[in-house]
């Protein structure tokens, strides 16, 4: 457990020491901020946060590849994986921490969007519900944990940050085109699974303010399974 | 401290460490030596726990290194080969990780930090982030690192590799000091480090133990102690010297030596590198029959010195002798694809 917290706070503060981590927060704080001011904060308009969360959302895929690529492609090409890998730790608190660390990261980038949601409350009449907001921010926070567990994953396999970012890219706008396309396009057999795999419909109940345990369970579901990946692709080194 | 019992590797096709034996008590400072390729970096991965053998075993400690795998990395302190750091964080905050993830208390952490510091001469950098450090100091902070949780095996992947010659005069007497309180394995390919260093030597040459001694018997059975001597020419010219110096007890053969290997040499004098008979007591130092063989003809003598050992004319000698080696490459795998790229 204290390994674990030693692994979750190096990586956290690497972030924050690097120009990749303010640069990250710098343009996802600019970009929302603009869709706020342009979207959300117009007279006249309902005192809603819905349009924000989708594109917080969607903001993700490439920001979370952003956040995860360094993870493990850093250190194996430096060679501090190796340092890493013979410290008394277990390979479960090295993928739990850096994976820990990625999402309090992702928790330090979104903090700064909650002025909009003070300024909407001062400025609009009636309160906006709180209701939608909190929906919305568990969307964002479950969609981005599931996001850097995949990137974390995708890091594991190379020692080339650049891969790893590409990686995890394509592979988010490939979730993101099944979301769009529905799957009405693929063979029957095919659409089922398909359209478990939409992100899009469960994004837009929790924008709804409806707390779905189903979506819920999906992402956490998804985001353990790709660290389950991460934890055996860390390990692979010892039968490769 | 360390034992290895017949540890065996392979990568694909080639076999990297082949049945590797040996013991570390407490208290020793051992060298491993060996031509690139020959295993080294596997075989101290293996005991590192970084890459498991195929066959046999690792004991650190009385720990497996599989079975009892935490308490086996517990007992080690690792420097790898190019100190690998952490280049955004700074000297004492990445000592302090280190110390966190030994599950070291935060007292005790503090007071190893001011340690280590002040061993490893670091006291200028302390708040300067790493990867702003010259290799010096980088190869400073990852032997501080290594050492800080008080481990019983130190295990040193070149040491001294990018330091100048004061740093590593004075790391060579820090792994010297350190051989009181912790056992070292230090891999090395300069001899007088592991002269000044070790006391004993284990070579490794392709995958196998060619050698478990001191080193000074090492020398004494494989390395020639060859000597230098300049004589003025007798009225037989150089030849007449040759006669002179091979007529002398002990020796082996005598070979001209061209200053620089072009100069021709000052008119007069030639200079020989004479080397010594091994079936009559090997090591055995000929400088003064020599000195004598020459007085006796007459001849001046210039220069008289033994030549030292070079680690490569050792492992030359070592390893040319074993027959059914040349079929096999000498190149030696990357252990993990990161290794492959750097």
């Amino acid at each position: 457990m204290k390994t674990f917290l030693a692994v979750m706070g190096r990586e956290l503060s690497s972030l924050f020491r690097l120009p990749v981590g303010w640069i990250v927060i710098a343009l996802y704080a600019f970009l929302t901020g603009v869709i706020f001011a342009t979207q959300i904060l117009r007279p006249g308009e309902a005192a809603t946060m819905r349009q924000f969360f989708g594109v917080a959302g969607w903001l993700l895929i490439p920001v979370a590849p952003a956040i995860s690529m360094r993870l493990f492609a850093d250190e194996a090409r430096s060679g501090t994986l190796e340092t890493l890998m013979t410290s008394p730790v277990t390979d479960l608190a090295v993928v739990l921490g850096k994976f820990g660390g990625a999402a309090a990261f992702l928790i330090a980038m979104l903090a700064p969007t909650l002025v909009h949601v003070g300024l909407l409350a001062a400025f609009s009449e009636p309160r906006p519900d709180l209701g939608p907001i909190v929906a919305g921010y568990l969307s964002v926070l479950l969609l981005g944990m599931m996001f850097l567990a995949a990137g974390a994953f995708f890091s594991s396999l190379t020692s080339n940050q650049t891969l790893a970012f590409l990686a995890s890219l394509f592979f988010l706008l490939f979730l993101l085109m099944v979301s769009l396309l529905g799957g009405y396009e693929a063979p029957v057999w095919l659409q089922g699974p398909l359209r478990t795999l939409a992100i899009a419909p469960r994004l837009t109940d929790f924008a709804k303010g409806v707390i779905d345990v189903s979506h819920v369970v999906f992402f956490l579901t998804l985001t353990g399974w790709f660290l389950v990946l991460t934890y055996l692709s860390l390990g692979s080194r010892r039968w490769r | 401290m360390l034992s290895v019992h017949s540890v065996s590797k392979r990568f694909g096709g080639l076999q990297a460490v082949l049945n590797v034996s040996f013991d570390l008590r407490r208290g020793e400072v051992v060298g491993l030596l060996g031509p690139n390729g020959a295993g080294k970096t596997t075989t101290i991965r293996m005991i590192s726990g970084y890459v498991p053998p195929d066959s046999g075993r690792v004991e650190v400690d009385g720990h497996d290194t599989l079975s009892d795998s935490l308490a086996a990395r517990r007992a080690l302190g690792y420097l790898p080969e190019s100190a690998p750091l952490y280049g955004e964080m700074k000297t004492a905050d990445y000592l302090d990780y280190r110390g966190r993830l030994f599950g070291m208390p935060r007292a005790a952490r503090r007071a190893a930090i001011d340690r280590v510091i002040g061993r490893c001469w670091l006291g200028d950098v302390r708040r300067r982030r790493v990867g702003e450090l010259s290799k010096g100091y980088k190869q400073r902070v990852g032997l501080a690192a290594a050492m800080l949780h008080g481990p019983g095996l130190l295990i040193l992947d070149e040491p001294t590799n990018g330091l100048d010659p004061t740093q590593i005069r004075e790391t060579r007497a820090l792994i010297r000091e350190l051989g009181r309180e912790h056992s070292v394995l230090l891999s090395s390919h300069v001899l007088p480090e592991v002269e000044m260093t070790c006391d004993r030597v284990i070579v490794l040459a392709r995958g196998e133990v060619r050698a478990d001694e001191r080193l000074a018997e090492l020398v004494a059975r494989h390395g020639s102690a060859e000597v230098i001597i300049e004589v003025s020419d007798p009225p037989g010219g150089p030849e007449g010297a040759r006669r002179v110096l091979a007529g002398a007890a002990g020796v082996a053969g005598v070979a001209r030596v061209e200053r620089d290997g072009q100069q021709p040499g000052e008119a007069g004098w030639s200079r020989w590198r004479v080397a010594v008979e091994t079936a009559n007591g090997s090591g055995r130092d000929l400088r003064e029959p020599l000195a004598r063989a020459a007085a006796s003809a007459g001849l001046v003598v210039r220069e008289l010195r033994r030549e030292a050992v070079s680690l490569e004319r050792l492992f030359a000698s070592m390893i040319v002798s074993q027959p059914g080696d040349d079929e096999r490459t000498t190149v030696h795998p990357a252990a993990d694809p990161a290794e492959g790229r750097r």
